[in-house]
């Protein structure tokens, strides 16, 4: 079956960079969440990002391998927050305003004088 | 740009060019086999040119790294397998290189080898700490320069340049035995992938996202991959000639690293060996922080992360933890005994087998016109990308069982 509609927006954004609205890299689009019901179409509700995220496209082995290295977190950022899709996912907002800045966060207190 | 630019430029992709592996490969070639294995060097040169072109490009046009690129490309599943396979390449080869480092500064200053590779590690995360990413480029590439003391001093012990020049011919000396001629291919095989590291491209193409590259740099990309690469180049055929000039009739192997400095000191004596050591020093340390910065450049562009050394080192903190991690962890490598040319000689054997993992990617993201428009790969470079990937997949493909029979080059 060819990738069509949603489904092609999904293939298409999926592994994509994600830019903030300050030009910061943040991330990449590591899986989508998806919503709807029965007779209803499918919507693009979020886009998700962290290890949580994709994981689960991995075999059971390398998902293992990822949970212990780099834990289960994933941050959900609505869709209604992204602004463009070209070569990367820009956001409307900042990564901080997502969650998407925690990680960095928590390594910069492990650089010398990070506090 | 300025011509002065372009000159620095090449002239710090000359003295960057020479690294640990290919310190002990060429001399070590050379010494047993002559001139016989110049043309392998030649035609390796080739290639790092055609795939270095080709990621500077990339860099140029699509303004996106190619490990990023390559995830959304390729998926995450085989972009996490060639993410992982040249991680492990890089951290031996940052290994190796860090413990050139400590052996060289134990030449020059009597001092244990593992205390100079703790100290070389600290001065290593200083510089990238503390320099700008041009300065570190050129610093250790400018200094790296010391190097043409190898070729002043082939010239120097007058070499039979006929013979040299017959090295350039594809050619399987006659006469060998077996064995001989197993070594023969593992040392070809060795040259392809010491010439051809994977890093060198991703450290490349990176830096030239840092310097934020455009279509106007291609000129300047086209001309520091010919020429730099080029004379890079000439300088490895030196060390692999005078090694063949002054230590394969005396049927010494040069196993240790002092050894090859004193292809210098024949010709020009105690500050022949001071002018070689001092370049190995630098040119060596220039491959330690490159293959440290690749890997923490990969990790930040297949997760996305800030990253690059142009930001403040906080600014971008997971890579700047990555790269300041990998440093420690082949430094723990290095303080394990293992010996530096031991970990060179993995280090070979471990980038040719992912050689073509990592250039896949590049070659497919070059020639795509979506990414690339009309800077996409033409029929010259299309032919030549694809021909010189058909040779490092049956390197690859041949370099285990060849290491293994001959243990690594000593049969």
């Amino acid at each position: 079956m060819k990738a069509s509609g949603s489904l092609k927006l999904v293939a298409g954004v999926r592994d994509l960079q994600i830019v903030d609205c300050e030009d910061c890299n943040c991330g990449i689009v590591d899986d989508i969440e998806l919503a709807g019901k029965p007779g209803a179409p499918l919507e693009v509700a979020a886009l998700i990002v962290g290890p949580g995220g994709y994981s689960a496209r991995l075999p059971g082995w390398a998902m293992r391998l990822v949970g212990w290295v780099a834990g289960r977190d994933a941050v959900k950022v609505p869709w209604d927050k992204v602004e463009s899709v070209t070569s990367v996912v820009r956001l409307a907002v900042t990564a901080k305003e997502t969650g998407l800045a925690r990680a960095e966060a928590r390594a910069r207190r492990l650089l010398p004088g990070g506090g | 740009m300025k011509l002065s630019e372009l000159a620095l430029g090449v002239l710090t992709a000359v003295g960057g060019f020479v690294d640990v592996s290919e310190l002990v490969f060429m001399s070590q070639a050379g010494s047993r086999f002559g001139y016989a294995l110049i043309w392998v060097v030649v035609l390796s040169t080739v290639g790092i040119m055609v795939f270095g072109e080709m990621s500077g490009r990339v860099a140029a046009i699509a303004k996106q790294p190619v490990f990023n690129l390559m995830r959304n490309r390729l998926g995450l599943r085989l972009g996490l397998i060639t993410l992982i396979a040249s991680f492990v390449s890089n951290l031996i080869t940052c290994a190796a290189e860090i413990g050139g480092v400590a052996l060289v500064l134990q030449l020059l200053t009597g001092a244990p080898m593992r205390l100079m590779a703790v100290a070389a590690t600290a001065a290593f995360i200083a510089t990238v700490w503390f320099l700008p990413f041009k300065w570190i480029e050129r610093t250790y590439g400018l200094l790296g320069l010391f190097m043409l003391v190898f070729g002043v001093a082939l010239v120097a012990i007058h070499p039979p340049w006929g013979q040299i020049a017959g090295g350039l011919v594809p050619q399987v000396p006659r006469g060998l035995s077996t064995r001989d001629l197993v070594a023969f291919a593992y040392f070809a095989v060795a040259l392809l992938s010491a010439v051809m590291f994977p890093y060198e491209t991703y450290f490349y193409s990176s830096g030239g996202i840092e310097d934020e590259w455009g279509p106007k740099d291609l000129g300047i990309n086209r001309l520091t991959t010919i020429v730099g690469f080029g004379l890079g180049s000439l300088l490895a055929i030196a060390l692999l000639a005078s090694a063949a000039q002054l230590f394969g009739p005396a049927g010494i192997s040069p196993e240790m690293i002092g050894t090859v400095a004193m292809q210098a000191g024949v010709p020009f004596g105690k500050v022949g060996v001071l002018l070689a050591l001092l370049g190995m020093l630098f040119a060596i340390g220039g491959a330690a922080i490159e293959t440290c910065l690749a890997n923490a450049y990969s990790l930040g562009q297949f997760f996305g992360w800030r990253w690059g050394r142009h930001r403040p080192p906080r600014e971008a903190p997971r890579f700047t933890l990555s790269w300041i991690l990998v440093f420690a962890g082949s430094l723990v490598i290095v303080l394990t005994g293992v010996e530096p040319v031991e970990l060179a000689e993995y280090a070979v054997v471990a980038s040719i087998l992912v050689l073509p993992l990592t250039y896949l990617p590049l070659l497919l993201l070059a020639g795509d016109r979506t990414y690339m428009r009309v800077h996409a790969n033409g029929l010259l470079s299309k032919t030549l990308g694809w021909g010189f990937y058909v040779l490092i997949v049956l390197a690859a493909i041949a370099a285990l069982p060849l290491f293994l029979l001959t243990s690594g080059g000593q049969l």
